[in-house]
């Protein structure tokens, strides 16, 4: 059952387009990512999702009522924000316990109710501080009690762990998983880290200027990513991506670029032949042998692998993934082959629709090699 | 053979070692120098404007002095024993005292109220928040003539309206009674003052993050209960430091008493100010008036110490 969803909506400011045409469908106990670059609307959304914004059209229905008309104390959600918006003048246990205040929950089953929340948090030695005597970590679990402590339908996520150290982050991002497990509600997380969302989500909706890319679980938006702008979102180090042509011939697909030219094998349906672009992930170059030469251009030591960048002919760099006791001179020529079977095809444009073929074992069927073409020069 | 200077290569020359130490501290000496330097002249105009006439004050205080030659004779406390002992100190310190509470309140109320509308997206909000300046910057005899013009009880155009209105039969005095007097020169002095409270609140009420009203919302607080679980926690700080320094400069008032009612009906609108004044320049008793100055000084003295106390905390 469709716990949220959100229906043709679109939100104004002024001229600016901030959402636009939104279609999203949320299943009960479902844990959501809006993931997308800064001014992409994945806030905007969630703002409007929580009643701090008012959608300019479109309808948004969090269970079974329509809550564009509902304010935010009624919407039964509870929100965590980037900067955690403790009240500074108030406890630990007064903030935990004000959203019960507000709903003249009774003072003893507040008590309770506080009680129960913190040690589940384990603020319980932390009650009678104030805010500003917490560390970041604690004040963000603040946050989370008096989200938690109403036991509400929706749980709202603001980018909750941005302001928070690498470490840290990590330790909140398997608590908050484990934490989604535990009361199985509906999570809507918005974060700009696709590791995050990754790790996270059931599904993630990744956005960009206003409008949706792509709605799929994880795994889905890495593999099959909808577009040209999911595919080079999503992944760290990106996805390489090469502008050149698609050709057909005797029924396969052909893509050729300055240098390079790769069998695509068969496309889908909407494949033509014209501008293009590939897509390929490092971990679908082979650095080391190969019909193809490059250029070592830089190579980045992680610790457990190397990132090798490596120049083609014209100005086309492409980065591979190298084992760690891989490393090449900067300038020094290196052979490569890339898997045609883990290439993907955009059409033009920025947010080219990807044209591989939907059926994995046609794209097996596919797979083939990769061929060096003379380098015009 | 040259002389050979310092010890052999490779070990550390103590002597150059203690040169590097003194050339050290002669640059912090000469830093410290330049800093004494900078704070020279602040230091000297305090000391002339504010520490010389503190002390001379003190010292006028122990003599019985006519104003226009000003020359006396040492009596020691005997200015500070006549004065607690009369009358008119006390008189004064409570009219004192119901003057500043009563302008210093309406100008908290009337300041609060006005940054918070200023403080919505209401139409000509910059303009509005110039022109509530306005009263703060005017010149305080400039500001006390309109307001005089204005309460007049012949020509005054409160009266005028009032009458024609048919709220009064006859001219209200709103100078010449009690408890109008009083009740006219807190509102003058609310009306002049308040700006600074705005500017101070509203300053505050912009910090406020809009996350903290956001989260109450959600919370399911409603506008009033976000005002006093959000706003007013929030301004308490700037509050107490506004009344500590609205109630020191609001107990040394001057002018604006002066030129409205010169303490008057007889002495009802009186402070001890105008009592300093009074005693130095019409009664010519300097040491008498350096007297009311210095107990005046240590009324204040209390709420200075509050007010640095509070910032030092603040600061810490």
């Amino acid at each position: 059952m469709a716990d949220v969803v959100l229906s043709n909506v679109n939100k104004k400011f002024g001229t600016f387009s901030a959402v636009e045409n939104l279609n999203l469908d949320i299943q009960q106990g479902e844990f959501i990512s809006l993931l997308g670059p800064s001014g992409c609307g994945k806030t905007t959304t969630l703002r409007m999702l929580a009643g701090l914004e008012f959608p300019t059209s479109g309808e948004i229905r969090i269970g079974d009522r329509v809550v564009n008309d509902v304010a935010p104390g009624d919407r039964d959600i509870a929100m965590v924000f980037q900067s955690y918006a403790l009240y500074p003048h108030m406890s630990v246990g007064q903030n935990i316990a004000y959203p019960l205040k507000k709903r003249r929950v009774p003072k003893a089953e507040r008590g309770e109710m506080v009680a129960k929340t913190a040690e589940m948090l384990q603020l319980t030695p932390l009650l009678n501080r104030k805010p500003k005597e917490l560390s970041g970590g604690q004040q963000q679990r603040v946050a989370l009690g008096r989200a938690l402590v109403r036991d509400p339908k929706v749980f709202l996520f603001d980018e909750p762990l941005s302001n928070l150290d690498a470490k840290l982050r990590g330790y909140m991002r398997a608590e908050l998983i484990e934490l989604h497990q535990r009361l199985g509600r509906t999570m809507v997380y918005v974060t700009h880290d696709q590791l995050e969302a990754m790790t996270m989500s059931d599904r993630i909706a990744v956005m960009e200027g206003g409008k949706l890319q792509q709605f799929a679980p994880p795994q889905e938006v890495y593999r099959a990513p909808a577009n040209r702008f999911v595919a080079s979102f999503i992944g760290t180090p990106g996805m390489n991506i090469v502008d050149g042509e698609l050709r057909e011939e005797n029924g396969r697909w052909l893509f050729e670029a300055e240098g390079l030219s790769v069998d695509a094998g068969h496309l889908g349906p909407d494949a033509r032949p014209g501008p293009a672009a590939m897509g390929i992930r490092p971990e679908g170059l082979d650095i080391g042998a190969g019909p193809i030469t490059g250029t070592v251009q830089l190579v980045e030591q992680t610790g457990h692998e190397n990132i090798t960048v490596v120049r083609l002919a014209g100005d086309l760099r492409m980065t591979g993934r190298t084992a760690p006791d891989q490393i090449w001179k900067t300038g020094a020529p290196v052979q490569f082959s890339i898997d045609a079977t883990q290439a993907h095809f955009f059409a033009e444009g920025p947010t080219g629709k990807r044209l591989n073929r939907e059926d994995p074992a046609v794209e097996a069927q596919a797979a083939n090699h990769a061929t060096l073409k003379e380098a015009i020069s | 053979m040259p002389k050979q200077v310092g010890p052999p290569d490779g070990q550390p020359d103590p002597e150059r070692h203690i040169m590097a130490m003194q050339k050290q501290t002669l640059l912090e000496r000469r830093y410290s120098m330049l800093g004494l330097l900078l704070i020279a002249p602040t230091v000297l105009v305090f000391c002339a404007v504010i520490v010389y006439p503190l002390i001379s004050a003190i010292y006028l205080s122990l003599f019985k002095i006519f104003t226009p030659t000003l020359e006396g004779t040492w009596v020691g406390l005997d200015n500070y024993r006549e004065l607690l002992t009369k009358g008119e100190f006390w008189t004064s310190l409570r009219t004192n005292l119901i003057w500043t509470v009563g302008t210093l309140s309406l100008q908290i109320i009337f300041g609060v109220g006005m940054a918070l509308v200023l403080h919505q997206n209401i139409w000509f909000r910059s303009l509005a928040r110039s022109l509530i300046l306005f009263p703060y910057f005017i010149s305080t005899v400039v500001a006390v003539l309109v307001w005089k013009w204005l309460f007049n009880d012949l020509y005054g155009i409160l009266n005028h309206f009032m009458m024609s209105a048919g709220l009064i039969e006859f001219p209200i005095d709103y100078l010449g009674t009690m408890p109008n007097a009083m009740i006219s020169v807190i509102l003058v002095g609310a009306w002049k003052y308040f700006p600074f409270v705005v500017i101070a609140v509203l300053a505050r009420l912009q910090s406020i993050p809009d996350q903290l009203y956001e989260a109450a919302r959600i919370d399911g607080a409603g506008p009033i209960a976000r005002f006093f679980d959000v706003t007013l926690p929030q301004l308490r700080e700037v509050l107490v430091v506004i009344i500590l320094l609205r109630a020191i400069w609001d107990f040394k008032e001057f002018d604006l008493i002066f030129l409205l009612t010169g303490g008057g009906p007889v002495t009802s609108t009186q402070t001890l100010p105008l009592v300093v004044y009074k005693e130095a320049f019409s009664l010519n008793q300097m040491g008498m008036a350096a007297a009311y100055a210095v107990i005046m000084m240590l009324i204040m003295l209390v709420f200075m110490l509050l007010y640095m106390r509070r910032t030092r905390t603040e600061g810490s």
